[in-house]
């Protein structure tokens, strides 16, 4: 072991405890040009290495010549040229003033690569990667800790014999009669005589029986702390694993990137139950954070924010943020990040409306269609705030709150557009002539929906299964919802118009009691809800006989009838991908229908 | 975090082994404490003095400190043979009794270090219910066998009553203005006795005064508003039902539908009302509305137990 009075040691390993204790690996870029041993080391040894040459050279000269031993060097410490350079402490005698006791420890200066050097190195100091500052400790010591602290826990708790011999209490006062005094029942029936006589019939009152006058601090506080003040990720509260018996819990430490600088550096602890959900965990994280640092930050509801994997020193990877539906079990990582959720990158939206791009654009209305997909895929991009775009093609018709509105919309959405186009079938059943059901699949994808009867079916005539391009297909709306069963209409373009026909050959040709005009080509009626027959009748009644005439589509549906739950599903699926692909089919759909609403509205106006 | 004087909380324990400690305005989890792994909590109460949580389970009984930030007890009972009921204390703190399948009611005293078994009452039977009397020397208890009994712990004399053969004493009560004392079983029954006792006597003498029929399945707790002018029965019917005193007529009934309804608490002025129920929510409703103004989300499973101690403020 070195003795701690030797500087050359001392410096070196100081020296290297900063190097090897140093995490940031500053201290050794800093120290790396500045080795004070050796640069102190070198200092004497230049000063000194002449001598040791010429007194070398002088003693093997003398040896040679069996001349006079060294005697006469060692008589001499105080000479500043004489050092005593010989055996194992090599000391160095010579050097400027204040290093004269700079005493090389032997065996550090031997060698100028450090890694070869193995003593310069301390061996006690070693740093395991994965524990931070601690080092590991065997598993023995661990546990004598865990059993020490449990032993020191249990001295903390008192413990009492349950089955202890009674002994009765020595103190004659220990139990104590205490008069009942009479409730205030009575004390402000007399103070307040008159008072309740002038609310007697109030009193009377069934409700009444709480006016006491008394007042308890539980209502002092509730009534200064009313409930929008209460917490609103509350009902996440239930999702800490914090003191769970029995359950699996999870540690995560959640660095919450909205609040301000000093804070948002340091990770939130949490310990969630394993089966939440990571929407649950962000409300969790939420909530939280709204209980640690009350005034900080003003959050928004859950589903503006996302969990992004994090490095551990806070830095946010760039993948796309944790599933809000898996939970949080399924995810291994202890670092996480909450963050405002990103929104989709540009690139797929626009992406997206290529396929627009890719059919030939042969009528004016596939151009202007794809001038109005390419304008609101821009719009899409504004929203999302990803291209700091002019404004102003929005033509400033809506207020910023709107988009932010629309922009909430949409997140919302988020997972469902992901899905959305995503091929699914559902078992519904679709009425015909108002009257007859008949079982199909219903199936939707982003590209089209097709209708298929089954096969069993009995005495309606097999036909052929239909599909329809998303392109054709305006909306779809639940138009009537009862206990279980609702009543799913799916809108698409009668083919009848003169526009488009090239596209959706397999389509039905006509088949609709809400268009007006009879159809031209009325042939391959097929799951229609009206028969050709019946367009002509129904005409006149229709609700949406107007369309024809402000503008050249007309409109026809299908009705399904199914429960609710897939009527629903059915509908957001479908109106997502539309609404993805802002078709333009739809909008006219959509103005046509509003328009035709105004009217009606007016109508009755009129009348009343 | 801390849980100050000026801070209401609310405790609540269940079948998930966990006890929460709450503010009680805002329905914030201050504090959550780990009981035993085996057991559910049957009751809880609170010292007076309000800095020690009691509870009470599966073979064990144990004290929690609510000022500190360590969630151990520092009070453990060993040695506790089945169920323990109910618990609760002497307006001073002296002492502490619990009820227990044991067949056994037990009086502790909590003055001396550690707590020492003073008194023992033997029920014959297992134990389910136990109150204090406002006189603080009077226990009244309820057991599995349809008993209800009234014990003086002074002078050690009591009284047997079985008002219904065949049904099991689920919870008694008495008023704090002491007049009456009421016993629900697991019928769906109240009964209701008139107290009254004079200077000779030792113990409180009971006049039967009413029977209510409260529930249609069985009541798990009754309990007497701070002004005596309510009582409340929360049953495994879903609802809890809260009578006027005056002529034990039913005021309110708050429905937590298809969920048992094991405990309720009053707040101090009988205006609000704190309900545990096997949702795992614990829930504060304003009588007057019937309201429910605030709810305690946090445990997995059903609250079985809650304590809630209040006080009048002076205006």
């Amino acid at each position: 072991m070195a003795t701690y009075s030797n500087q050359h040691w001392l410096l070196s390993h100081i020296r290297n405890s900063f190097i090897s204790t140093d995490d940031t690996g500053i201290c050794e870029t800093v120290m790396l040009s500045d080795d004070m041993p050796k640069h102190y080391l070198r200092k004497f040894q230049a000063a000194s290495i002449m001598d040791v040459y010429r007194r070398s050279h002088r003693s093997q000269a003398s040896q040679q010549r069996k001349s006079m031993p060294k005697t006469p060097d060692t008589a001499t410490p105080t000479q500043r040229s004489a050092p005593l350079q010989h055996m194992m402490p090599p000391r160095i005698a010579d050097p400027p003033l204040q290093e004269v006791d700079f005493v090389c420890y032997p065996g550090l200066d031997l060698s100028d690569d450090e890694d070869l050097d193995m003593s310069t190195h301390s061996f006690d100091i070693q740093m395991y990667p994965e524990v931070g500052a601690h080092r590991f400790r065997s598993n023995t010591a661990q546990k004598l800790e865990k059993l020490d602290i449990a032993k020191r826990k249990a001295a903390r708790i008192k413990s009492v014999n349950y089955n202890e011999e009674v002994l009765p209490p020595d103190r004659k006062d220990f139990f104590k009669r205490k008069e009942v005094k009479e409730q205030p029942r009575e004390k402000p029936s007399t103070s307040k005589t008159t008072a309740a006589n002038v609310k007697r019939p109030e009193k009377n009152s069934d409700d009444d029986l709480s006016d006491e006058g008394v007042k308890s601090m539980l209502t002092e506080q509730l009534a200064r702390s009313p409930k929008q003040t209460q917490n609103r990720f509350i009902e996440y509260a239930r999702f800490d694993g914090t003191a769970q018996v029995g359950m699996p819990t999870k540690r995560i430490n959640v660095y919450v990137n909205m609040l301000p600088e000093p804070e948002r550096n340091y990770p939130l602890k949490i310990c969630v139950l394993s089966t939440a959900k990571i929407i649950e965990v962000i409300g969790l994280v939420c909530y939280k954070t709204t209980l640690q640092y009350p005034d900080a930050v003003q959050l928004k509801s859950v589903q503006h924010y996302a969990l992004y994997m994090t490095e551990d020193n806070d830095d946010m990877d760039d993948f796309p943020p944790l599933d809000n539906r898996e939970p949080c079990s399924k995810f291994g990582f202890s670092h996480l990040t909450l963050a405002e959720r990103r929104p989709l990158a540009p690139v797929t939206r626009i992406d997206y409306h290529n396929q627009l791009g890719t059919k030939s654009m042969t009528s004016e209305e596939d151009k202007v269609a794809m001038a109005d997909a390419a304008v609101r895929a821009l719009q899409n991009i504004n929203l999302n705030g990803d291209v700091p775009d002019a404004g102003g093609g929005d033509g400033g018709g809506e207020s910023p709150l709107d988009h932010v509105k629309e922009y909430e919309q949409r997140l919302l959405n988020h997972n469902d557009m992901l899905e959305a186009p995503m091929h699914r079938t559902y078992r519904v059943s679709i009425i015909d002539k108002r009257f007859f059901k008949c079982d199909v699949t219903l199936a939707v994808s982003g590209e089209r929906i097709e209708i298929d009867q089954h096969k069993n079916t009995k005495f309606w005539t097999q036909r052929k299964p239909v599909s329809t391009p998303i392109d054709m297909v305006a909306h779809c709306e639940i138009v009537e919802q009862r206990q279980l069963k609702a009543l799913l209409r799916i809108w698409l373009k009668s083919n009848s118009s003169s526009s488009m026909t090239t596209s959706c050959t397999s389509a039905p040709s006509t088949a609709s009691i809400a268009t007006l005009i009879p159809g031209s080509g009325s042939v391959g009626l097929i799951h229609s809800p009206a028969s050709p027959r019946h367009q002509a009748t129904h005409s006149s009644s229709s609700p949406f006989g107007l369309f024809g005439s402000a503008s050249n589509i007309r409109f026809k549906h299908y009705d399904f009838d199914t429960d609710v739950h897939t009527a629903e599903q059915i509908r957001n699926k479908l109106n997502c991908i539309l609404e993805m692909r802002a078709s333009d089919i739809r909008r006219e759909f959509l103005q046509q229908r509003e328009r035709k609403q105004e009217k009606q509205l007016a109508k009755r106006q009129l009348k009343l | 975090m801390e849980t100050t004087e000026d801070q209401l909380i609310l405790a609540t324990g269940g079948y998930d082994h966990t006890i929460k400690v709450w503010q009680a305005h805002t329905g914030n989890c201050i504090k959550t404490m780990r009981f035993v792994e085996t057991s559910q909590v049957n009751a809880l109460d609170r010292t007076p003095d309000k800095t020690r949580l009691a509870a009470c389970g599966y073979q064990c009984i144990r004290l929690y400190d609510l000022e500190s930030n360590c969630t151990a007890p520092v009070i453990n009972f060993d040695g506790v043979q089945k169920n323990v009921t109910r618990l609760g204390f002497q307006e001073d703190g002296n002492w502490m009794f619990t009820a227990g399948e044991d067949h056994r009611v037990r009086i502790w005293d909590m003055m001396s270090a550690p707590p020492h078994c003073s008194r023992v009452f033997d029920c014959q039977a297992p134990v389910n219910a136990a109150c204090l009397h406002p006189n603080q020397v009077e226990i009244a208890m309820g057991s599995q066998n349809g008993g209800v009994y009234l014990w003086d712990v002074k002078s050690e004399v009591h009284e047997q009553l079985v008002p219904e053969v065949d049904a099991s004493i689920q919870d008694v009560a008495i008023s704090p203005d002491g007049h009456y004392m009421a016993a629900a079983n697991n019928k769906g029954n109240c009964y209701i006795w008139q107290l009254s006792s004079s200077p000779s006597q030792h113990l409180s003498t009971m006049s039967p005064k009413k029977k209510i029929q409260a529930h249609s399945r069985s009541i798990l707790r009754c309990k007497f508003s701070p002004d005596s002018r309510l009582l409340v029965t929360t049953s495994g019917d879903g609802t809890a039902c809260i009578w006027k005193t005056e002529d034990f007529t039913k005021w309110r009934e708050l429905s937590i539908k298809n969920y048992w309804v094991w405990d309720a608490a009053f707040s101090a002025d009988s205006k609000w009302l704190f309900t545990a129920s096997s949702d795992g929510i614990a829930r504060l409703w304003k009588l007057h509305t019937k309201n429910c103004v605030r709810d305690y989300t946090g445990h997995t499973k059903a609250i079985t137990a809650l304590s809630f101690k209040d006080e009048i403020v002076a205006d």
